[in-house]
């Protein structure tokens, strides 16, 4: 969405492990409304830059703004009160713990007496779960025995209950069936549509030209491209991600008038 | 019946047994442990005759709440993915700095008071060493041990410390709703032995923690750092500070223990307690908490403690040598880990 303020700016991120560059000067923007997918072999940097903009790993130099202000980010708690909200590949679920209880780690709801509200968390956690996926009923089992489509939608839940404004979802289809990607995609859909921002890491290319707005291709921790969507082909992407540069006679696919 | 109705009823149906699978199977570790207990009174109480009788068992719950005080510690320890070897060593601690201190002239309530905290110490330096030195819970427990059990024979000079007043074992000995009737030959005769005070001290600090572990967010944090400490971390949960809560709770309870132990013997010995760390880590997985973190209940504990503590009473009674004891109290704990094991295999 050109025109608009962008919601997050990463200026010049390093992250280096011993003599290791894991990233190295990347600076991406995301604006309101607008998914721009982040992609890459494994071990290119792409979940290293994420986990930056989350809290969960410190960088060893460059800035992040966040509307326009400089900010910290040092934990991850300091990342949701800026709106940002992560879908971790793992998934970062407490295995022995139910639904509800998952969905509300780290910032459950207390009854005025400082006690666990439990009622509220599991009708909470009902709602949102089931509109996400309407046969979802077992959230009361520890979410060990529940299928990988059932994490994912947690997962997911998880960063959609407490209004993000700015969301990361690394791989958030990695585990599911066609029905419920599908829903996933309807839901980033309706979720840009509101204004929020979206980095999507994936491998999927079908996924990725068919909601991102923009591409950044990052190949041993160095952004080699960041593009509109419909100025680059799939095999464009494709030359990006294993040779790092676009095919020798490239030219702006939305300028010689060929769709992508 | 249409099919379609038909079909409903058996979605219905499958859904009802995936819901209560996963609580069916806590039943039935609860209920396992919970049989072997009541197998247990039962074939005592076949075998021992003085076994059901009101005196035997104020006996029995009042040398269980040693395993107990310590168990319910232990656990919420375990639950973080944790252990705590020190208990048994903190627990002499404790106990001989109580002593030491009325025997310096202290009153004895802030004697006490003293020694609980002296446990919550060292309790709070096995979590230092975990979360800030980042050494693993065994280590860092075994040291403590070592060291809790080095200072308490240093400070006694190995000795015993007797002479510490009626006072001093008031806590240990006294009992609520002792009724005596004056007998016929004019000798009081006890008609109720009373419900001793560890006793209620056991009841009251099981349904604390029991309350912290399950209604309050500290108690959930416990849980979850356990089961999935990188998913905790993630979820803004402050995981130090969680493991520094279960630590210094573990060693409180083992000041609670030591003080307790020491007023029953109205004597501080800093030999006392030694191997007790195994009988709580027991108590805790007979009732069905997992060394791998994550699991684990207050009541399950409290059965374990009693399963344990009735068995020595039992065996006592029956007059089986303390050696067969032992033996027989290892493969209760090696059976009961290995219905836990059949519970959770998939």
């Amino acid at each position: 969405m050109p025109g608009t303020a962008p919601l997050v700016e990463m200026k010049n991120i390093y992250k280096q492990f011993g003599g290791v560059h894991a990233v190295e000067n990347v600076s991406i923007d995301l604006h309101p409304g607008e998914i721009v997918g982040v992609l890459g072999h494994n071990g290119a940097g792409k979940s290293c830059l994420m986990r930056i903009l989350s809290g969960a790993m410190a960088r060893t130099s460059g800035e992040i703004y966040v509307d326009g202000n400089k900010v910290d980010i040092a934990t991850p708690i300091e990342a949701r009160h800026l709106g940002i909200e992560t879908i971790y590949q793992t998934l970062a679920l407490a295995d022995h713990l139910d639904a509800p209880a998952n969905l509300f780690l780290g910032r459950e709801l207390k009854t005025r007496y400082g006690t666990l509200d439990k009622k509220r968390m599991e009708s909470e956690a009902r709602k949102v779960l089931q509109r996400l996926n309407p046969n979802f009923r077992n959230i009361t089992d520890s979410v060990r025995n529940m299928s990988g489509g059932q994490r994912q939608v947690i997962a997911i839940a998880r960063a959609i209950y407490f209004n993000a404004r700015i969301l990361i979802m690394d791989e958030p289809v990695a585990a599911l069936g066609p029905s419920e990607t599908a829903m996933v995609a309807d839901l980033m859909r309706h979720l840009r549509d509101e204004g929020i921002g979206i980095f999507l890491i994936s491998h999927d290319m079908h996924d990725v030209f068919d909601l991102c707005d923009r591409v950044m291709v990052m190949k041993n921790g160095i952004n080699v491209g960041m593009h509109p969507i419909d100025e680059v082909s799939r095999d464009d992407v494709l030359s990006l991600i294993i040779l790092s540069k676009l095919p020798d006679d490239w030219q702006p696919r939305n300028q010689n008038g060929k769709a992508p | 019946m249409s099919d379609e109705s038909r079909s409903a009823a058996e979605a219905e149906r499958v859904e009802l047994v995936r819901l209560t699978s996963d609580r069916r199977k806590d039943l039935v570790q609860k209920f396992s442990a919970l049989a072997s207990l009541i197998a247990l009174i039962a074939a005592f109480g076949v075998t021992a005759n003085a076994f059901f009788t009101v005196n035997n068992a104020m006996t029995v719950s009042l040398q269980t709440t040693s395993i107990a005080f310590l168990g319910i510690g232990v656990t919420v320890v375990i639950i973080t993915g944790g252990i705590d070897l020190s208990v048994g060593a903190v627990l002499a601690l404790a106990g001989t700095i109580a002593a030491l201190l009325v025997k310096q002239g202290w009153p004895v309530p802030g004697a006490m008071v003293t020694g609980v905290l002296v446990g919550t110490l060292c309790g709070l330096l096995n979590g230092i060493v975990v979360t800030r030195l980042k050494l693993a819970p065994f280590i860092a427990t075994l040291g403590m041990m070592l060291i809790a059990r080095g200072t308490a024979l240093q400070l006694t000079g190995a000795a015993p410390v007797s002479q510490l007043g009626a006072e001093f074992g008031v806590l240990g000995n006294g009992s609520l709703f002792r009724t005596l009737e004056m007998g016929a030959n004019g000798l009081p005769r006890v008609v109720f032995p009373g419900i001793p005070y560890p006793v209620l001290l056991m009841v009251a600090l099981a349904f604390v923690v029991a309350f912290v572990l399950g209604s309050l967010p500290i108690g959930r944090h416990i849980y979850a750092v356990g089961s999935n400490e990188e998913a905790a971390r993630l979820s803004g949960i402050d995981v130090e500070t969680t493991k520094m809560f279960a630590y210094g709770l573990s060693g409180t309870m083992a000041g609670i223990t030591g003080i307790v132990l020491m007023s029953r013997l109205v004597t501080a010995q800093p030999n006392e307690g030694i191997m007790y760390e195994l009988d709580a880590i027991a108590a805790s997985v007979i009732g069905g908490a997992s060394l791998m973190g994550g699991v684990g209940t207050i009541s399950g504990t409290m059965i374990g403690a009693f399963v344990i503590g009735i068995l020595r009473n039992g065996l006592n009674m029956n007059g089986v040598s303390s050696f067969i004891q032992q033996i027989i109290i290892g493969c209760v704990v090696i059976g009961t880990v290995y219905i836990d094991y059949l519970r959770n295999r998939r």
